[in-house]
């Protein structure tokens, strides 16, 4: 079964080969490839998860030896056998996983078919397609991976496939801002994360998540420091920083709604499947670190407030995608409140159930853009006739994400704002978890409705728009019906209660398959008193705000009781701090940028011109100088003249003392022949 | 008189003899070496011959009974006839190369 998850990202990696070099020449420009390959990964994904559902739990691993490398001796000298620290890496498949991989491939697929429509005839068609199987197929790596790192290089890739298509249309500078904005920003998170990720191989010797988990509740590891924090919270930490950045928590949320300026197929990929769950799989998977680190209050903190604040900017938008944009960073907030608050099975229900609803939001946003050719609400209206399917596949997820009974978000919803209520009864310190939970969900129902009213109720705002809209064709109007019924609560839910119909519906798959998660995980879920109550209370309260929310949404955008520009006019200082977006982008360009970061910046490049440049790289040329001429010296006076010339200038006197001899005059031989006589006669004598 | 006589005593027999044939080697061999004249320079040459010539008579005469010595003197005379004869022509084509008779003129074997 590992065997065969593990060709479930390599499919969408084997397409993105192709379609980057044949993809051009192939015909439709190879779109059928990257679709092709993404089903093939569906019906891989399916069987695993048709057993998770029918036998309730799935499990099973593959491991290779990445690399091995020698870290010392065993015992003390040499002559010892060498002790190898070995990267393992593998694929690992729970039911964690056959849940994510089956909404993924499931999610990726729909997307990839709506974009044959959507994209049709865009410059750079097979590159889109390229991308967005290289994405798919990142995301499902980091699914199916059972180590740390691997997860962390599929990070990066997905991090560079956003890059890639949020930049996809790079004619528009806006586009390359945004796409730089994504990039940097997550940049932030991720190597926090990979600090994390040394800490982890520092304390655990491996990031295997299975050992993680049982080396977790070891005592001893509790005592390590890391630059004076215990260890774990420092990992936890970090984990939690890897998460902000990836799933656009606060305060790192600034790259999402910019992201918008990619294609919305991409936009709808990167919200829903891809990308942003990345980041709370992330802490789903590492939920016994954070636990242990004892990081989970500070990350419902982050949840909360991030599930809140988004929620507040959506109101203020009136680009379609912006609006959808804020909305899934409050979203992706309650999943990481639900991960903090210890929700855990609710949070990861929240993951699927949104990936399929926010799925279906933005491909129908896309089929509106599609249509009318513009992203402004104002410029909208009207449009429920003229797009009917369209209408109903988002007013279906919007019920959905507004947590209206029967739909799949009110289920997931209702479970972590229960956990979340439960956390702030049992610690009462924290009970602005829950507060600022249920607030985001009223506003969430609010700016979700008037979304819908804006787009599609009411009169054309723009006839000439309205006037040429119609339905989507065949490939782009299916995935959306799919998704809306994905939508739908009985996917999702738990027993009805009705006997007769709790026997024909796997109801139970969902919990069955969280126990035994939570049971290899070591988590023990409370199922205290105050739990139950706050289980009832939470569903009350969630239906009250739900409907408050819907219900002003409707009189304010469909009715006109209320005016909302009288209301912007009351609430003008709030509103001017929303439209600024909390001044978060002021505060990151003026203040953070250019006030910090280019000084800072212009600081490190005096120090290289001045330190680095003129005192080591000039310095050593001037020593360089000096040494030069002292060699040179040595090599023109000892070596050239003294030796080199000396030995010509020796030859040459020898030779000339040697010449005076050789006069060729016979006498002065003879005569010097008998001067040697003489001498050996008088040697012989004496 | 005597004490002059007894003086040069040793220059009676043997070593008076060896005496003349020293100094006719000695003359001889300054000749070669001090004339500038080619033909002087042979008539040295002749002269070192029969200095060593003599030495072959005199140790004959005094030292063996055998003639030995006189017989190789004898050779020596045709040689050194035979060998003025080479010189001499060699000297002839010496003035035809040079029309000079100066030994120092041949210096040919310096190169």
């Amino acid at each position: 079964m590992a065997q065969q998850a593990l060709w479930i990202p390599l499919l969408p990696l084997m397409a993105f080969v192709i379609q980057v070099f044949f993809g051009k020449k192939l015909p439709r420009q190879g779109d059928f490839v990257s679709v092709l390959a993404i089903f093939g990964s569906f019906l891989l994904a399916a069987p695993i998860f048709f057993r998770l559902v029918t036998t309730g739990d799935v499990s099973d691993s593959l491991s290779y030896t990445w690399m091995s490398l020698p870290v010392g001796f065993k015992g003390s000298g040499t002559g010892h056998p060498p002790v190898n620290f070995e990267i393992v890496i593998g694929v690992l498949v729970n039911n964690l996983t056959a849940i994510m991989l089956f909404m993924v491939t499931l999610c990726s697929f729909l997307i990839h078919l709506f974009s044959t429509g959507y994209m049709h005839g865009e410059p750079r068609y097979h590159l889109f397609f390229a991308y967005i199987s290289l994405f798919s197929a990142a995301m499902l790596g980091l699914v199916i991976s059972d180590n740390l790192l691997t997860f962390f290089i599929c990070w990066e890739l997905m991090g560079l496939c956003s890059y890639l298509l949020i930049g996809f249309y790079y004619d528009r500078p806006s586009a390359i801002n945004a796409s730089l904005k994504a990039f940097m920003t997550t940049r932030v998170g991720d190597v926090l994360f990979f600090l994390g990720i040394t800490g982890l191989f520092y304390v655990f010797k491996t990031s295997n998540f299975t050992q993680v988990y049982q080396l977790v509740h070891n005592e001893a590891l509790h005592e390590l420091m890391i630059i004076g924090f215990p260890a774990l919270t420092f990992i936890a930490f970090m984990v939690m920083l890897g998460t902000v950045g990836k799933s656009a928590q606060f305060p790192l949320h600034v790259w999402l709604p910019d992201a918008m300026e990619g294609p919305t197929p991409v936009s709808a990929l990167i919200h829903a499947a891809t990308m942003v769950a990345a980041g709370v799989f992330l802490l789903i998977r590492m939920y016994p670190v954070l636990e242990a680190g004892h990081m989970l209050p500070v990350v419902g903190y982050v949840g909360a407030i991030t599930a809140f604040l988004a929620a507040m900017l959506a109101i203020v938008q009136n680009d379609i995608k912006k609006v959808l944009a804020y909305s899934t960073i409050s979203q992706l907030g309650y999943m990481v409140m639900g991960v903090g608050v210890g929700a855990f099975a609710a949070a990861f229900l929240h993951l699927v159930t949104h990936a399929c609803f926010k799925a279906c939001l933005f491909l129908c946003s896309g089929s509106v853009i599609h249509a009318v050719h513009t992203q402004d609400m104002r410029e909208m209206g009207g449009l429920r006739s003229k797009m009917p399917i369209t209408f109903l596949a988002m007013f279906v997820s919007t019920l959905a994400i507004s947590g209206v009974p029967f739909f799949s978000g009110f289920v997931s919803k209702d479970r972590i704002l229960a956990g979340a209520l439960g956390y702030g009864m049992e610690h009462s310190q924290h009970m602005l978890i829950p507060i600022l939970g249920f607030a985001a969900a009223g506003i969430t129902a609010f700016y979700m409705f008037r979304l819908i009213y804006m787009t599609f109720f009411g009169h054309a705002r723009d006839e000439h728009k309205h006037h040429h809209a119609h339905e989507q064709p065949a490939p782009m109007v299916i995935p959306l019906i799919i998704l809306a019924s994905l939508s739908l609560a009985i996917w999702f839910a738990g027993p009805t209660g009705i006997e007769s119909v709790d026997q024909i519906l796997p109801v139970h798959w969902y919990d069955d398959a969280m126990e035994s998660v939570q049971k290899s995980m070591g988590i023990v879920e409370e199922h205290s008193e105050v739990h139950h109550t706050a289980h009832s209370l939470a569903m009350v309260f969630s239906l009250v705000i739900a409907g408050l929310g819907i219900g002003l949404s409707t009189l304010m955008y469909l009715k006109a009781v209320f005016n909302p520009a009288t209301w912007q006019k009351m609430f003008m200082p709030l509103y001017t701090v929303l439209v600024n977006l909390y001044y978060f982008d002021y505060l990151y360009m003026k203040i953070l940028i250019q006030k910090g970061l280019l000084n800072f910046n212009s600081m490190l490049a005096a120090f290289d011109d001045r330190v680095v440049d003129r005192i080591f790289v000039d310095g050593w040329g001037r020593a360089t100088l000096v040494v030069r001429s002292v060699v040179g010296k040595f090599d023109d006076i000892v070596v050239d003249r003294l030796m080199v010339d000396g030995t010509g200038y020796g030859t040459a006197t020898a030779g000339w003392l040697v010449r005076r001899f050789q006069t060729g005059q016979a006498q002065q031989y003879l005569a010097l022949m008998l001067i040697a006589l003489g001498l050996f006669t008088l040697k012989f004598v004496l | 008189m005597s004490g002059l006589a007894s003086g040069l005593d040793w220059l009676t027999g043997l070593h008076g003899y060896l005496a003349v044939a020293a100094s006719l080697f000695v003359l001889g061999a300054v000749a070669v070496i001090s004339r500038k004249n080619a033909i002087g320079v042979l008539l040295g040459v002749e002269l070192m011959l029969n200095a060593a010539g003599l030495n072959f008579v005199i140790f004959s005469k005094y030292r063996t009974a055998a003639i030995d010595g006189q017989i190789v003197a004898l050779f020596i005379i045709f040689i050194a006839a035979a060998e003025a004869a080479v010189a001499l022509a060699i000297i002839l084509r010496f003035y035809r190369l040079k029309h000079s008779m100066d030994a120092s003129e041949a210096n040919l074997l310096r190169d």
